[in-house]
Parts: C-alpha cells; sequence; structure tokens
C-alpha cells in the first residue's frame, strides 16, 4: 500500500533533553491514524515536524514522497493543517476566511462544504472569529479543511477545548468525510474515546520511544486486564517481567495488562508464587488499554 | 498577491486610517504654524529664520513616521505570532519566502502612500509659498525621519517574527541602535550625502525578517 506519510529514524532534543530516538513510522494511504501518548512523549512535536516546523535533530520525514523541509510549495494544497487549539486567523470574519483560504485553492476548494457547516452553528458571515467559542472555532477550522479537500489532513490535538457535542460533531463530520473520500488523517488527542470512534491505526509514544504502533482492532483484540485479590498485608513484586504492563497494587487488589491469554497468566502467577484467587480476565476499551500500557503516572 | 494583500488589509485598515490622520493632522498643524508667522510678521520673515537660525517649522514631525513604521509592524506582525498563526500563513500552497515579501511589500506600500501623502501636502503648502532652495531645505530635513519610518517597520517586522523571546530581546537593542543612525544630527540637510546610503541600508532590513521566519521554521525555542 503506498504510504502518504514515511517517518524514518526521527531524533530530536530540546536542548539536552531527550524526546525520542530513531522514531520511524509509515501512514499509508486512506488510513486513519491516531498518535497516543501522555503530555510531554512527542506528539505536538512529531506533528511540528509533519508540518515543517521543527527541524528534527537527525532523521527525515517525507510527505508524498518529499522531504517535508524542501517541500514543493504546490503540494502543501493536499495538507490540511489543523493547529492545536483550532487557532486560525481571530481578525477575519467568517466571510473574509472563506474569502482568503479560496485564493489560494483554485479547482478544488469546496464553498459550500465551508458554508453547511457554519450554517449549523446559526453564526452571521460578519461574525468576527476572536468573537467565537472554543467550540464554534473548531467548526471553522474544520469546515476550512473540508473546503480544502486535502488528501492528507494533520490534526493536532483536535478535541482541546471542545464541550462533548462539539468534539462528537467534529468526529462524525470527519470520519465521514475521511471514509467516504479516502483519506490519509494523521491526528493526537487527549481524549481517546474520540479515538475509538475515528481511527484505523494507532502509534501509542511512551517517553522517547513508540510503545506499539498497531490497527486498533488488533490492539483491542489482544490485549486484556487482568485483576485477582491478595491475601491481606502480601507485598508481592510488581516485577512480573515484560509481559505484564504496569501492575499496580490497590489494597488487596492486583491489576496489570498483557496480552497474554489467561492460561498463560495462570501459569505465570503460580511460577512467581503469587498466592491470587478470583483472577479475571477483561476486554478493555481504547482508553483502559492506553492507560494499561502506559501507566497511570 | 492579492489574498495576501487582502489579508493585510483586513489586519491594518483601521490602524492605516487612524496613522494617516495623525500624520495629516501633525503635517497640517505645521504648515499652519508656518502660514501664523508669516501672517503676523511677513513671509520674508519666515525665510530670514529658517536661513539665519536653522529652523524648518516641522520638527513636531520628527519622531512620528518612526512611531507609524513601529506601530503597522506591530498591528501587522503581532497577530501572526499569536498562537503561532504564522503556522498557517506559512502553510499556505505558496513559496514561503515569497509570502513574507508579499507582506512586507504591503506594509512598505502603505507607509509609502502614508508618507508621500504628507510629503505631498508639505510640498502643496510650502511651494507656494517659499523658493524651493527653502521647501527642499524642509522636505531634505524631513527625510531621513520618514527613511527611520520605514526602517523601524523593517526591525520591528524582524523582532515580532523571532520565535523567541531572547532573541526578541536583543534584536530590540540592535535595532534601537540602527535607528539611531537616522536621528545623530538635528541640523537641516545634514544627511543630505548620506541619505542614498541611508536608503540602501534600510532596503538591507528587509532580509532580517526572513533569518526569523527561517527560525521559526526550525522550531528554536528558548
Amino acid at each position: 500500500m503506498e504510504n502518504i506519510i514515511e517517518c524514518k529514524q526521527l531524533t530530536h532534543y530540546y536542548g539536552k533533553r531527550l524526546i525520542y530516538e530513531n522514531l520511524s513510522f509509515n501512514v499509508p494511504k486512506g488510513r486513519i491514524l491516531g498518535l497516543l501518548g501522555k503530555n510531554g512523549t512527542g506528539k505536538t512535536t512529531t506533528i511540528n515536524i509533519l508540518s515543517g516546523y521543527l527541524k528534527p535533530r537527525s532523521g527525515e520525514c517525507r510527505i508524498f514522497g518529499q522531504n517535508i523541509q524542501d517541500m514543493d510549495p504546490a503540494l502543501r494544497r493536499n495538507i490540511g493543517l489543523l493547529i492545536e487549539g483550532h487557532v486560525q486567523y481571530q481578525f477575519m470574519t467568517i466571510s473574509e476566511i472563506e474569502k482568503f483560504y479560496a485564493a489560494f485553492y483554485p479547482g478544488q476548494w469546496r464553498k459550500e462544504a465551508y458554508y453547511e457547516l457554519m450554517n449549523k452553528l446559526k453564526v452571521a458571515p460578519g461574525q468576527r472569529i476572536s468573537r467565537m467559542s472554543c467550540g464554534q472555532r473548531s467548526q471553522v477550522a474544520l469546515g476550512l479543511i473540508l473546503a480544502q479537500n486535502p488528501e492528507l489532513l494533520v490534526l493536532d490535538d483536535f478535541s482541546l477545548g471542545l464541550d462533548p457535542g462539539y468534539r462528537r460533531l467534529f468526529v462524525d463530520y470527519l470520519k465521514d468525510y475521511a471514509r467516504s473520500e479516502n483519506k490519509t488523517v494523521f491526528l493526537t488527542s487527549h481524549i481517546i474515546q474520540d479515538m475509538e470512534r475515528l481511527i484505523d491505526d494507532c502509534i501509542i509514544m511512551d517517553y522517547g520511544k513508540i510503545l506499539f504502533q498497531q490497527p486498533i482492532d488488533k490492539l483491542l483484540d489482544g490485549i486484556r486486564r487482568y485483576t485477582c485479590l491478595l491475601p491481606d498485608g502480601y507485598k508481592p513484586s510488581l516485577a512480573l517481567g515484560d509481559d505484564f504492563y504496569h501492575p499496580s497494587l490497590i489494597r488487596n487488589c492486583l491489576e496489570t495488562h498483557s496480552f497474554l491469554p489467561l492460561q498463560q497468566v495462570e501459569a505465570r502467577f503460580k511460577e512467581a508464587g503469587i498466592p491470587y484467587s478470583g483472577l479475571l480476565c477483561e476486554k478493555v476499551n481504547l482508553e483502559d488499554a492506553f492507560i494499561g500500557l502506559t501507566g497511570k503516572y | 498577491m492579492r489574498a495576501i494583500f487582502y489579508k493585510e488589509w483586513i489586519k491594518t485598515r483601521w490602524y492605516l486610517l487612524l496613522a494617516t490622520l495623525t500624520m495629516f493632522g501633525f503635517v497640517v498643524y505645521s504648515m499652519l504654524r508656518i502660514n501664523r508667522v508669516a501672517n503676523l510678521k511677513g513671509i520674508e520673515h519666515v525665510w530670514e529664520v529658517m536661513l539665519s537660525k536653522d529652523v524648518v517649522f516641522v520638527d513636531l514631525l520628527e519622531f512620528i513616521p518612526l512611531l507609524v513604521g513601529i506601530l503597522l509592524a506591530v498591528v501587522q506582525f503581532v497577530p501572526e505570532m499569536h498562537r503561532k498563526c504564522l503556522k498557517l500563513t506559512l502553510h499556505l500552497p505558496v513559496a514561503q519566502l515569497r509570502m513574507i515579501n508579499q507582506m512586507l511589500l504591503y506594509g512598505l506600500v502603505a507607509l509609502l502612500v502614508c508618507f508621500v501623502i504628507c510629503g505631498l501636502i508639505m510640498w502643496g503648502y510650502m511651494h507656494t509659498v517659499f523658493p524651493h532652495e527653502l521647501y527642499n531645505r524642509v522636505l531634505l530635513t524631513a527625510a531621513p525621519w520618514f527613511v527611520a519610518g520605514i526602517a523601524a517597520y523593517l526591525l520591528v517586522a524582524w523582532v515580532c517574527l523571532e520565535p523567541t523571546w531572547k532573541r526578541r530581546v536583543l534584536y530590540s537593542v540592535v535595532s534601537i541602535l540602527l535607528l539611531r543612525l537616522f536621528f545623530l544630527a538635528s541640523a537641516p540637510e545634514a544627511y543630505n550625502c548620506f541619505l542614498p546610503m541611508l536608503a540602501i541600508y534600510t532596503l538591507l532590513l528587509t532580509t532580517l525578517s526572513w533569518l526569523s521566519v527561517a527560525r521559526f521554521k526550525e522550531g528554536r525555542q528558548d
């Protein structure tokens, strides 16, 4: 499958602080890929590198086969960019901003897609963006991207500052658009429930590295949450091995996540001499899987 | 280019109106001063004072173009840096250097129009009451102040587009020192020989903004 984004061996530092080293990933055409990670793991750094606003210490990022740092300006027609916080020109009105952007995308600009979304907001065309709520601004930013009709959408923390209604509206519009027109989307968000409704593949980042890169179905089919009870006062070693993610003990309840099936987990617990009882194996949603894999702290 | 000029116009239209009216007010007031003295003591007295006491009657204008240039750059480029809006501008499918040059060109054209209107008002009145040697003397004395306004615009654009605060402070200090060059001598026509050099020096300042944009693109942080 043709890759729209190819990042190879990206390494970046802020001062002496390593953000990540030798990070490589691809985004195939027509897929929606979500980048998940705790604060400070480098999600926005990756978006900034991808959009050409940060030069990595080493490695390269190619979009549509061209290095992002010296990309042909015309190729940017095919990349829709949503900046964290749905930033748009605050000094413009709804109609002025549409008129401004339309001039840069002759032949591909879909004015009606923008105004369809604006009509839902019930705001006047003369409304200044600076006087709109965060939710309304998110719809302006989304409407402009839909009107641009790019092949690739890069969205940085699209759910930031949105209430549940606007988040749902954003996700539903984006999903419908990306699916029906076979668009490629690369996005980040702090609200993982939204990601679960939207994405095909996910990259889960931990400090300095990629923890997982898998189709979301495969991740959710494989990962299980295991909980069991331990005798009162029993303090087990929480170093259960690499197959168990972030085991934690609250009172006498042990919780961990693993890709191992139940039988193997039981065998491993017995091997470790853990006096457990009531071992429970549960399927989890993406948010629980994310927390299970990256830890609560 | 029309679309970029459209965006810059939306940002600056009210400021430009205010700046033009302010400059217009100062110029008209200066001309009225000359007219008042001429009415009271005769135009010959005005000529005599101008020649014997090095008076040009437009000294009120000295720092106005500078202020107009500084504020235009602030009005035009601070919104670009607010929440890093410049990313949106640089993401447009146009060569980034060309984009920045067009934004600067808009500002330069706006300033030139404003300054030329003021110059024409001054000339329009003075050529009716002064011989050409005298009104040239006034206009040439004021010329470095107007060039300083353009230089201030370019220097403040350089400061505003810089992504880090440490460098902004450093660039501000450098800008003040560079602008000091335009106000070293207060005598009329002191800059006559130096004016072409000053104009070239000002034009070269255009390149500084691109350095800031290059640093912005590299994601430089404090």
